[in-house]
């Protein structure tokens, strides 16, 4: 059961299941807790192929035990996520907790991951339960529909979940070669059925510089 | 009751004739009234062998004494604040936190290591609290700084609770606390979770918090 203690501070009451967290976040335990290394890119040996390959550098630890447990991470926001089957996209970064029985894995994404500051890779979370996303300043969510797409920063751009397809938009114009641009760049917009959630602060990318 | 929160990150305090409070020096950031800071060598109460303690132990944050009446407004380095309040307990905080406290409280320095012997010492270098820490007892109230926000775990004798120590602001009541490590031979070839370290806090009181692993 994940709850928040505050909005920077996740609490996780455990039965005897375990849960995935982010490695070194936990604050606090009482209980009895027991704390096991995972690593980043999915289970198993194609997990540890795909970890080698991408460089995703997510490392996740098992918390497994009775009592509750506090996790915070650099006095980041903290929002929860309810997964009934769908799929979670989110940088690795800001992950900080998911329930044991959800999948992790590594996915790709292409030109748009580059523009982001994180890499060519991102990491997705699958199946049925909760996970805690982190976002510096507290994160908004924003539905997009088919009539309604969405173009986000992609410095403040958190995650994402749904049927949602991104494209990379570049606005680059003979302005933004002269030095003249307006510091926007880069955008990624999202087309379909789903949630993206946008942070009010932004990371900084090659698109902020142009 | 001197200290009124007027957000997360700034304290009101009110001062009267004969209540003194002692803050951090440069911790003041507008006050209304007649109030005097006078920086105060002594780093806090006590006289002469107090100081000396202080200084020994590497608790002597500067301090200033605030007199006269009206209200000063405190905050810094746009840390949160926690306001906690001791009614005859003691609170165990690490100098660099506190920001203010009420004159009625008593100052006090303690060793670490007369609460667990070599252990203690230990678990002073391992926290990166060093060997002493700085109590205050009685009744009133006391600011703290943490980094993003503070919670609050109680602890009852059936529930100790287990703190990174990283993350450790400060406790109060009648606990005892032990480094536990939670070494295994995962740590040893550097595939650790990163939670080798604990604070265990046993008996009946509170712990704080913060919602960071960073240091101020």
């Amino acid at each position: 059961m994940f709850r928040l203690q505050s909005s920077k501070v996740l609490a996780v009451d455990m039965t005897g299941d375990a849960v995935k967290a982010k490695n070194g976040s936990m604050v606090a335990y009482d209980g009895e807790m027991a704390f096991k290394k995972l690593s980043g890119g999915g289970e198993g040996i194609r997990g540890m192929v795909t970890r080698r390959l991408t460089g995703e550098q997510m490392t996740l630890m098992e918390v497994k035990g009775r009592g509750t447990c506090w996790f915070a991470d650099r006095a980041s926001e903290i929002n929860l996520v309810g997964l009934q089957g769908d799929k979670l996209y989110v940088e690795s970064s800001n992950l900080l907790a998911t329930d044991g029985g959800l999948r992790t894995g590594t996915e790709f994404t292409g030109l748009r991951g580059a523009s982001q500051g994180n890499g060519l890779f991102t990491t997705s979370v699958e199946g049925h339960g909760q996970a805690a996303i982190m976002s510096d300043g507290p994160a908004v969510v924003l539905r997009v529909s088919p009539q309604y797409p969405l173009t986000v920063d992609p410095g403040a751009y958190v995650a994402h979940q749904g049927n949602l397809r991104q494209s990379f938009q570049s606005g680059v114009t003979f302005r933004t070669l002269l030095g003249e641009g307006g510091g926007e760049a880069f955008q990624m917009r999202f087309e379909g059925d789903g949630l993206v959630y946008v942070q009010p602060s932004e990371r900084n990318t090659i698109a902020g510089d142009v | 009751m001197a200290f009124r929160e007027i957000n997360g990150k700034m304290v009101e305090a009110t001062v009267a004739p004969g209540q003194r409070l002692f803050s951090q020096r440069g911790a003041m950031l507008a006050y209304q009234g007649e109030v005097s800071f006078t920086p105060n060598m002594a780093g806090g109460q006590g006289g002469v062998m107090s100081m000396i303690g202080r200084r020994v132990a590497d608790e002597d944050t500067p301090l200033m004494t605030v007199e006269g009446s009206g209200t000063v407004l405190f905050g810094h380095g746009g840390h949160h604040i926690q306001v906690i309040r001791l009614s005859g307990d003691t609170l165990y905080v690490e100098a660099d936190r506190l920001l203010a406290f009420e004159g009625t409280l008593q100052q006090g320095t303690m060793f670490l290591g007369s609460q667990g012997g070599v252990m203690g010492m230990v678990r002073g270098q391992v926290s990166g609290q060093g060997l002493f820490t700085t109590t205050l007892k009685g009744h009133g109230a006391v600011a703290v700084m943490a980094h993003g926000g503070v919670i609050e775990i109680p602890i009852t004798p059936q529930r100790p609770v287990h703190v990174d120590p990283q993350a450790y602001v400060a406790h109060h009541g009648e606990v005892r606390n032990k480094l536990s490590t939670a070494l295994g031979w995962r740590d040893m070839v550097g595939r650790g979770s990163g939670e080798a370290f604990q604070l265990e806090l046993s008996g009946s009181g509170a712990v704080y918090v913060q919602a960071s692993e960073e240091k101020l």
